[in-house]
């Protein structure tokens, strides 16, 4: 044992302290096996380095050079006729063998590309998702609805949902006065519910103004007369008649389904349809969220 | 040999060195942008409002905090839509990739924001978004755009790149004010859905806000 050796030893001797060192200051669980194989790993690379540099140093220091001088010379450096060594020489036959490989299998347009990986994963992920959330429980919708709200709906209608003071539809409540009053003038926004559109000017004046006020209201007190122009369509309780025409009471599946998938223009605005921005389980989690949010 | 007067002429080696580097790259390179850089079926050039509002989107130098590259990654997909593809851009001089996003990335706004929102939003972003650190853009709803330079820029693009622009863009005077009402109409068709009372009167006047051009490009990145 030489000088050299005893050096490079004391070398890894304090790599690995230092490294044991930092597993004890930042209390690394080792019976994870991750922490355990990456602090036998750097246990690994302190010797092998050791190792490898006492090798070489040593040889730096007793080898001489092998093999014939050949004649020619560049600037009196000279050469000598030594084999390639054989690492050297494999490593060229192998870049070949790769070589067709890559030129006839491996070569992107034959085969792998990243947005074709991004299909694949996708495909997989929906797979996945739809199969874990086939039989969602419904506060597991309702968890689900409330991020997707924040993503998809707070920006317009506001983290609360109340529409941020008239800058979009108030979804804490069904429907405003001014709603109810715009779509009996103008018609309506063609949800694309079985009933069709609904024609322009159903009733005007003071019909349109006490209706208004009563449907805005949650159907408080006496229906108006003139309501009747609505329950032939809305269904006499207003509740849409099973589907045929929106709700005008509550927040039910069909209406939240319909919107979210046509859009709508109303009198407040515009809204795009989210028909290719979320699937049918969101759409069913955020509906869950949006009859919770109603007061 | 060619081999020892190849190292005897060193430029004449690194023309040599550099041809058969720049081979691998052709051969990496070509076959993927001959495929991708054409526009899609469904990419049209941009009309002449639009264009003009690119140029406001420039000049406020929206690019400096919003993108327009979706990547093909699910986080993204998620929130943006669809991957962007190259063929996208072909119309587009300069595209506006953008490489920073203190906002949101755009690419495909069009699909998921409208008139009235964006209305508002630039007014005051804070009001909209909560905690939004965007500055408000309120010089946009009184600076006219000028449509007239973006007409220049299609008739422009039209000669030198043959973008498919119709045959009523073309060079002169009197071909733009033939076309000026044109402009003027797809601006009305947007600010009918706003409510900015001096946007309108604008408008009435023959003039268009920035506001109104910046809209009608943000409307059409789909």
């Amino acid at each position: 044992m030489n000088a050299l050796t005893i050096k490079a030893l004391g070398f890894a001797a304090l790599l690995i302290i230092a490294t044991l060192a930092v597993v004890i200051q930042m209390d690394i669980d080792l019976t994870d096996s991750i922490n355990a194989i990456a602090v036998g790993g750097a246990i690994a690379i302190a010797t092998i380095t050791a190792y490898v540099t006492t090798l070489y140093i040593g040889k730096m220091k007793t080898d001489t050079a092998t093999g014939e001088l050949v004649d020619e010379n560049w600037d009196g450096i000279g050469e000598r006729t030594n084999e390639l060594p054989s690492g050297w020489a494999y490593t060229f036959l192998g870049t070949i063998i790769w070589l067709v490989w890559y030129w006839f299998i491996g070569y992107p347009v034959f085969g792998f590309s990243q947005i074709g990986q991004y299909n694949e994963e996708v495909l997989a992920h929906k797979a996945r998702y739809e199969k874990k959330f086939a039989a969602a429980s419904p506060s597991e919708l309702k968890d689900m609805g409330k991020s997707l709200f924040f993503v998809q709906c707070a920006p317009c209608h506001g983290n609360t949902g109340d529409g941020l003071s008239g800058k979009a539809h108030d979804l804490t409540k069904r429907i405003s006065k001014s709603e109810v009053l715009d779509v009996i003038n103008n018609g309506s926004n063609k949800l694309g519910y079985p009933m069709g559109m609904m024609p322009p000017g159903m009733a005007s004046g003071k019909d349109a103004e006490d209706i208004a006020t009563y449907i805005a209201g949650g159907l408080k007190g006496e229906a108006p007369a003139s309501s009747a122009a609505c329950t032939s369509c809305h269904g006499a309780d207003f509740k849409g008649n099973n589907g045929m025409a929106p709700n005008l009471v509550a927040y039910d599946n069909t209406l939240i389904s319909h919107v979210l998938e046509n859009g709508k223009k109303g009198i407040i605005g515009t809204m795009p349809s989210f028909k290719t921005m979320i699937t049918p389980i969101q759409e069913k989690a955020l509906t869950a969220y949006i009859q919770s949010i109603v007061e | 040999m060619f081999f020892h007067w190849l190292e005897k002429n060193p430029f004449f080696f690194a023309v040599m060195t550099f041809a058969v580097i720049a081979f691998a790259g052709l051969i990496e390179i070509v076959p993927n942008f001959t495929e991708a850089a054409r526009p899609l079926t469904t990419t049209t050039p941009r009309t002449v409002l639009e264009l003009a509002g690119k140029n406001v989107y420039i000049k406020d130098n929206c690019i400096a905090c919003h993108s327009q590259l979706i990547r093909p990654f699910k986080s993204e997909t998620d929130r943006y839509g669809n991957y962007s593809l190259s063929g996208e851009y072909a119309f587009d001089r300069p595209f506006l990739w953008g490489s920073k996003r203190t906002g949101p990335d755009l690419h495909r706004v069009g699909n998921y924001r409208t008139t009235d929102w964006h209305e508002n939003h630039m007014k005051n972003p804070p009001d909209i978004v909560p905690g939004s650190i965007m500055p408000s853009y309120k010089h946009q709803f009184t600076n006219v755009a000028d449509i007239e330079t973006a007409y220049a820029e299609a008739v422009t693009v039209k000669n030198v790149f043959n973008v498919p622009y119709g045959d009523d863009i073309k060079a002169g005077r009197k071909a733009w004010e033939a076309y000026r009402p044109k402009v003027l109409e797809d601006a009305k068709k947007v600010a009918a859905d706003m409510k900015d009372e001096g946007v309108k009167k604008m408008i009435a006047n023959g003039k268009v806000p920035e506001i109104v051009a910046l809209i009608a490009y943000l409307n059409s990145l789909k």
